[in-house]
């Protein structure tokens, strides 16, 4: 749990920054309250004389928070897979000119190092493979529904295929998953992984079996043994099975037709191959590139980053009117919410900012008097909204269940915590500023020739 | 007359409204012993909170110096001023300005938590004061739960619980009926004889004034006292009850 919430932090600037900003208001309100413990309470109690108005007002803090905090759960993910991580750098081969992308099965073995078809182009001159065999891995799709008369979402199935030993290693954020569940599908030809939503929209549990008409590969339906789980987040909606199990459907196909499948040698949808950097990346996709073997089939080779820009092209307005224009729009507005509580409650107060003044509160101590409430009202009503969101979206559904393409769930990250406590706090702060600075500059003569 | 606690010295004062100059105190000079109680007087608008307000660091002088205990109040700068007026000041209001918000004995506290006092010193020290105005048994009630003339003992157990060289009370009997008018004027009675406090305290009441040992008169900007008012004849009667039927309005 801290190493990922370590990585979340170091991994994206956003979150260094709220985190840097939610730790100096942890450390300055702690402070504050340790040097002025009485003013604090003071502050506690300006902000209890108008419950009402403190109410509403975090109210209003707290459903923007609330809000934001979704939209930058799907930000902060679309971001981070377009990333290209320098640790996890991976190599995308696909078919260039049909979408989806469909590949002769055996043009893997050319780029498999377990293979003896493994292309000597990428072996060096000390007889090295460029990769090994953890750093490759195949994908096929296949899709099916359990009721052939009735292909709606909760009927249908939509399996990655692959072999069950490249599942940890090589499939992103799936590095945790228990082993004994990989050993589970190894021992079983038929067995699969589902995702949570999955399960529930068959009505299935593990151990439960189903059968599949295909909708992708016409005669080609299978029976699954549910062996377990995918982990909570972003493989919901998803399934895992087999690939030797999905090739031998095909041999069987052929056995009992007397022919081939249409798809037979259409069914490898993409290649992986993880590479230690961009250096290897230009060098080993120049070769494949520029292989004669690949040369009938035009590939093509991209990045997962790329890949995943690609697809999420139809979506890219959408994505940068979220991030530039509602985010920056609904952080003005909490500004403002709080502008507004903040310029109420100094209009009220004047003559007590004066008396305070004349009591010998400096103009600054006045000024942070009346900061410290709307920032003490901002961050708790942010972090809380945040720390709410968080739990009620990742217990109850694993994520924001909001479906973009292949993403059916965007898990919340810990690190939004740190985001709420933090625009709790930028809000409050840039709402009050002013105000503040209104009651600091309260000139105690003029406040009570008024009263007077 | 005693080493002079407050000197006022050729002070000058004017203010801008609607692009006219209004002149409201023209080199004024005070001179105010220590453990001396003065009592101000003077017709609404002649000036006395403004040199109340000039007197406690709240407002600065165009022309002229405040000397307040060997200290010159009219050059500090704002942070200066406010922790002078700390340890120096006390401020009595004639609407008590109290915060709300705080019970009697809060509000006492308020003006030491600036001070450098362990949390043992400061209760101690509040307590003292709100015994000395009788209000021991009311100190966890807010302003709200209080008579006019409670809160205004509390308002001046405020003023005086930073042990301050000077207590300056602003019409503080303004808003009381007859009856808490008389026992605030006691209470400071005795804080200036029993503490040998100095107070200096603007009325419009001629029997608050009665209680001052001095009484001076602000008239036209320029202060006289009640024997050189009664000489201009500005005056009917030596306690100069009828000084403000007297009085003409601000000087321009």
């Amino acid at each position: 749990m801290f190493t990922r919430i370590y990585a979340q932090i170091a991994g994206d600037y956003v979150n260094l920054a709220a985190t840097i900003i939610g730790l100096l208001a942890i450390v300055a309100g702690a402070a504050y309250i340790l040097s002025n413990p009485r003013l604090f309470l003071l502050g506690l109690k300006n902000l209890r004389r108008n419950l009402l108005r403190t109410t509403l007002t975090s109210a209003a803090i707290g459903v923007l928070a609330f809000v934001i905090t979704m939209i930058w759960t799907i930000i902060y993910f679309i971001d981070l897979i377009q990333v290209e991580r320098s640790k996890d750098f991976k190599i995308i081969v696909t078919y260039k000119w049909s979408v989806p992308s469909q590949i002769p099965m055996t043009h893997a073995d050319y780029l498999n190092p377990s293979s003896p078809k493994f292309l000597p182009e990428l072996v060096d001159a000390n007889g090295k493979k460029l990769y090994g065999p953890n750093d490759f891995m195949t994908w096929s799709f296949y899709g099916g529904t359990t009721d052939p008369n009735k292909v709606a979402p909760d009927t249908l199935v939509f399996f990655f295929v692959m072999h069950p030993e490249q599942i940890i290693p090589m499939m992103d954020d799936l590095g945790d998953l228990d082993p004994k569940l990989v050993k589970a599908m190894q021992e079983n030809p038929q067995a699969c992984l589902l995702g949570a939503d999955k399960l529930k929209s068959l009505n299935k549990r593990v151990g439960d079996r189903f059968k599949l008409t295909s909708v992708n590969y016409k005669g080609i339906d299978l029976e699954f043994e549910i062996v377990g789980a995918l982990p909570d987040g972003r493989y919901n909606a998803s399934a895992i099975m087999r690939m030797d199990y999905f090739n031998n459907a095909f041999d069987l196909y052929k056995r009992n037709n007397n022919r081939e499948h249409t798809l037979a040698h259409k069914r490898l949808n993409l290649i992986w191959i993880r590479v230690g950097d961009r250096d290897m990346f230009d060098k080993i996709g120049g070769i494949v590139e520029e292989s004669p073997q690949f040369a009938p089939f035009l590939v093509k080779v991209e990045t997962a980053s790329s890949l995943i820009g690609s697809f999420l092209e139809a979506y890219r307005m959408i994505i940068w009117a979220m991030k530039w224009v509602l985010v920056p729009g609904m952080l003005l507005i909490m500004s403002l919410v709080m502008a507004n509580a903040i310029s109420i409650t100094v209009r009220e107060r004047r003559s007590e900012m004066a008396v305070m003044k004349v009591l010998g509160y400096s103009p600054n101590q006045v000024f942070l008097l009346i900061l410290g409430e709307a920032i003490f009202v901002g961050a708790i009503a942010g972090l809380l909204a945040a720390g709410a969101t968080y739990a009620f979206f990742n217990l109850k559904w694993g994520g924001i269940p909001f479906r973009i393409g292949f993403f059916p769930v965007f898990r919340i990250p810990e690190a939004a915590l740190m985001w709420g406590l933090a625009i709790g706090t930028i809000t409050a702060f840039v709402g009050s500023a002013l105000p503040a600075w209104t009651a600091r500059s309260v000139k105690v003569s003029e406040v009570f020739s008024k009263v007077a | 007359m005693a080493a002079p606690i407050l000197n006022l010295h050729n002070i000058t004062k004017s203010f801008t409204r609607g692009g006219e100059e209004i002149t409201v105190l023209r080199n004024l000079n005070l001179q105010v012993a220590e453990g001396e109680f003065l009592g101000i007087m003077g017709p609404s608008g002649s000036g006395k909170t403004t040199m109340l307000n000039l007197i406690a660091g709240l407002d600065k002088p165009n022309r002229g110096e405040v000397w307040i205990g060997g200290q010159c109040v009219s050059t500090m700068s704002e942070s200066q001023l406010a922790s002078w007026r700390t340890r120096s000041i006390g401020f009595i209001f004639q609407f008590y300005h109290l915060l709300p918000v705080l019970t009697a004995y809060e509000n006492v506290e308020l003006p030491l938590l600036l001070l450098p006092l362990s949390s043992a010193k400061r209760r101690q020290q509040v307590l003292n004061v709100l015994d000395l105005v009788g209000l021991t048994d009311r100190m966890h009630h807010r302003p709200g739960q209080l008579s006019g003339g409670q809160q205004q003992r509390v308002g001046i157990a405020r003023a005086i619980v930073t042990d301050p060289t000077l207590i300056v009370a602003d019409e503080p009997t303004g808003d009381l009926d007859a009856r808490s008018a008389v026992e605030i004027l006691n209470l400071m009675g005795e804080l200036q004889k029993g503490l040998n406090k100095t107070i200096l305290l603007v009325t419009h009441d001629p029997r608050a004034a009665e209680r001052a040992q001095r009484i001076v008169h602000l008239e036209k900007g320029q202060l006289l006292e009640s024997a050189e008012m009664e000489a201009a004849g500005l005056l009917n009667d030596g306690a100069g009850s009828n000084a403000i039927q007297a009085s003409e309005p601000r000087t321009k």
